[in-house]
């Protein structure tokens, strides 16, 4: 097809010689990407396996000389650092923020999308409204707020203000369009309740937007800084982005240590990436949000 | 999050569906009094309280009178801290170098970002259909990872002798600055070379989204456009400008609006790798509303700053609409 329609026609040889340059470009220009995307990781990964000595040799070295182990058993075993706390912290923050932004959203933007009634145009003009306004312009009486409802250095500050999210009504709603209202109507006849219809009958529909809005708002979320950060003032509540700066305010200097702390910190996600690394992906091509 | 973008280019559907039955009016109500309420009172309110906190000389550690401590010891001062914009104080003159920085940041992120996302993403796209997803998830690994992580991992990579980046560029042979973050007198084109510096470490890490963003548009655009250049006697370059390039216009204003939106409010790196040093030249206005209302406790002063950083948004917003807009109807 291609050399078919080729516009100046070359001697074959030559014809494919070129092609053959132009893919070897194409390839030799996509793993210098690669390398250049990926070579931050692997750089602070073995930063991290060598010896406090090691790190300061100038020139720097880029492998390990002498595979070392100290900096994580000196993270493991400080007990100003309760690893397994944080983790904890941040699981429990996120989990609850995703499972109750998935029902919230998809609840309402169903109704948003299959039901009339008054003020509903108001209320989705305010559900846009909304989406405009960045959290870092709002964060002071946000602020406020938690402290007047006594919810300032408690996990739950962080989960309350986010159970209702906006976008995720709004891309509840975009995607329950093309569930038919004849299903629901038939769903109807057979006797379910309305809140039956939307559990067993909407839902179950509607994994593929589920799973984008969950996996954005497990990232979001994981990987929080400025709202745990005017939130959460007592050590043992960080969540692991405050952990690491924390640490890395008390190691600043011994790279082992806080690159160690770093790779401890991305690991899971990096874990959770290599397994949906295909549903993550699609999941911003399709709502194209973070 | 801000998602400006995507409102305002999906049209609202009128009404469409049924009347509600008295039952329904339980199930409808019921379900949506709670969430409304949740979304005034934690996304709605603070934007009228920012709007109204900008007028007083507010400090959560001052008790005042009167509602919501406004009055008494927090009084309403009008105008008075938009003025103090352009005051000869410290911290005035600070908030108008974070204010030069912020638009700085977003105005150099965006060409440079698209320059590497567009070209990559037609690279990718012509690459073969199994090393396509492989390339593609591995552009896409910086996006997902902690920003603090990044900009701790950043730092190090841009320490002068122990870090990565001299190394590398001694290795090649050239010589490298002396500091990227902590020398005030590196500044290059106008540029302060920690502001490069964080430049350099934000693409690295948000390149990947853009990138899948354009990767799927072009995935979008039928093979029947592109055969018909093709015999039209198009070359490859051609393809790409004439056929390419204006069916992305949607996407393109999309993109620009996320990208520049979204390096308008980047706080981490700012503060975790250059704290805003060196004087100050890395100072964005996130920073200086974060450092302000809790560092300083000066709210009303932060949250003038906060107006401030909402009507850029806004600005930046309606410039890219009036630029980029299609008007030609083109669709596909």
């Amino acid at each position: 097809m291609d050399t078919f329609f080729t516009p100046k026609p070359r001697s074959a040889s030559s014809a494919r010689l070129f092609r053959l340059g132009g893919r070897a470009l194409l390839y030799v220009l996509l793993i210098t990407g690669a390398i250049f995307t990926l070579i931050p990781f692997i750089w602070i990964i073995l930063t991290s396996f060598k010896p406090a000595s090691e790190i300061i040799k100038i020139p720097p070295t880029f492998l390990p000389q002498n595979w070392s182990f100290k900096s994580y058993e000196t993270i493991f075993t400080d007990p100003k650092v309760p690893l397994a706390r944080f983790y904890l912290n941040s699981t429990f923050v996120t989990v609850m923020r995703v499972l109750i932004t998935l029902f919230t959203s998809s609840l309402a933007g169903y109704i948003f999308c299959k039901y009339r009634f008054a003020g509903r145009n108001l209320l989705f003009a305010i559900i846009l409204a909304q989406l405009m306004i960045p959290f870092q312009v709002v964060m002071i009486p946000e602020y406020l707020i938690l402290v007047k409802l006594k919810l300032i250095d408690s996990l739950w500050g962080l989960i309350i203000p986010g159970m209702v999210d906006a976008f995720g009504i709004f891309l509840m709603r975009q995607f329950i369009e093309s569930i038919p209202s004849e299903m629901i109507d038939a769903g109807r006849i057979d006797g379910a309740s309305e809140f039956g219809i939307y559990w067993r009958l909407i839902l179950p529909q509607m994994g593929p937007a589920l799973a984008a809005l969950g996996i954005f708002t497990f990232m979001a979320v994981w990987n929080d800084y400025l709202f745990p950060l005017i939130v959460i003032t007592t050590p043992e509540r960080r969540t692991l982005p405050l952990l690491l700066t924390w640490y890395n305010s008390q190691h600043g200097s011994r790279y082992d240590l806080t690159m160690a702390a770093s790779v401890l910190v991305m690991l899971p996600m990096l874990v959770a990436y290599i397994f949906f690394q295909r549903w993550i992906v699609r999941g911003v091509a399709m709502t194209g949000f973070k | 999050m801000a998602n400006v973008a995507i409102p305002l280019m999906k049209k609202i559907e009128p009404d469409k569906g049924q009347r509600l039955w008295p039952w329904q009016k339980w199930f409808v109500y019921g379900s949506l009094t709670p969430i409304m309420a949740l979304l005034l009172f934690f996304s709605i309110l603070p934007v009228l309280w920012v709007f109204v906190l900008c007028f007083y000389n507010y400090s959560p550690t001052r008790a005042g009178s009167g509602f919501l401590d406004m009055g008494g010891a927090n009084p309403f001062i009008g105008l008075g801290n938009f003025k103090a914009m352009f005051a000869d104080l410290q911290t005035s003159a600070i908030f108008r170098k974070s204010f030069v920085n912020t638009i700085m940041f977003a105005i150099l992120v965006l060409p440079i970002n698209l320059a590497i996302t567009l070209p990559l993403a037609v690279l990718v796209e012509s690459s073969q259909a199994r090393l396509k997803g492989f390339f593609r998830a591995i552009y896409f690994m910086p996006v997902i990872t902690s920003a603090v992580a990044v900009a701790i991992m950043w730092g190090y990579i841009f320490h002068p002798q122990q870090g990565l980046l001299n190394l590398m560029i001694k290795t090649i042979g050239l010589t490298p600055p002396r500091a990227w973050l902590t020398d005030p007198r590196a500044v290059y084109f106008g540029i302060p070379l920690a502001m490069i510096a964080v430049i350099i470490s934000y693409i690295w890490q948000d390149f990947g989204y853009n990138l899948v963003i354009f990767i799927a548009a072009l995935q979008g655009i039928p093979n029947e456009f592109r055969d018909a250049a093709k015999v039209d006697g198009a070359n490859a370059w051609q393809e790409f400008w004439q056929i390419t390039l204006p069916l992305l216009r949607p996407t393109m204003l999309f993109v620009c609006v996320m990208t520049t939106l979204s390096s308008l409010q980047v706080f981490v790196p700012f503060q975790v790798m250059t704290n805003g040093g060196p004087a100050f030249q890395t100072e964005v206005l996130v920073k200086n509303i974060y450092d302000n209302a809790f560092r300083y406790k000066q709210m009303g002063w932060a949250a003038a700053i906060s107006i401030v950083l909402f009507l850029l948004v806004l600005i930046f917003t309606v410039i890219q609409f009036r630029l980029l807009r299609s008007d030609s109807g083109l669709e596909y």
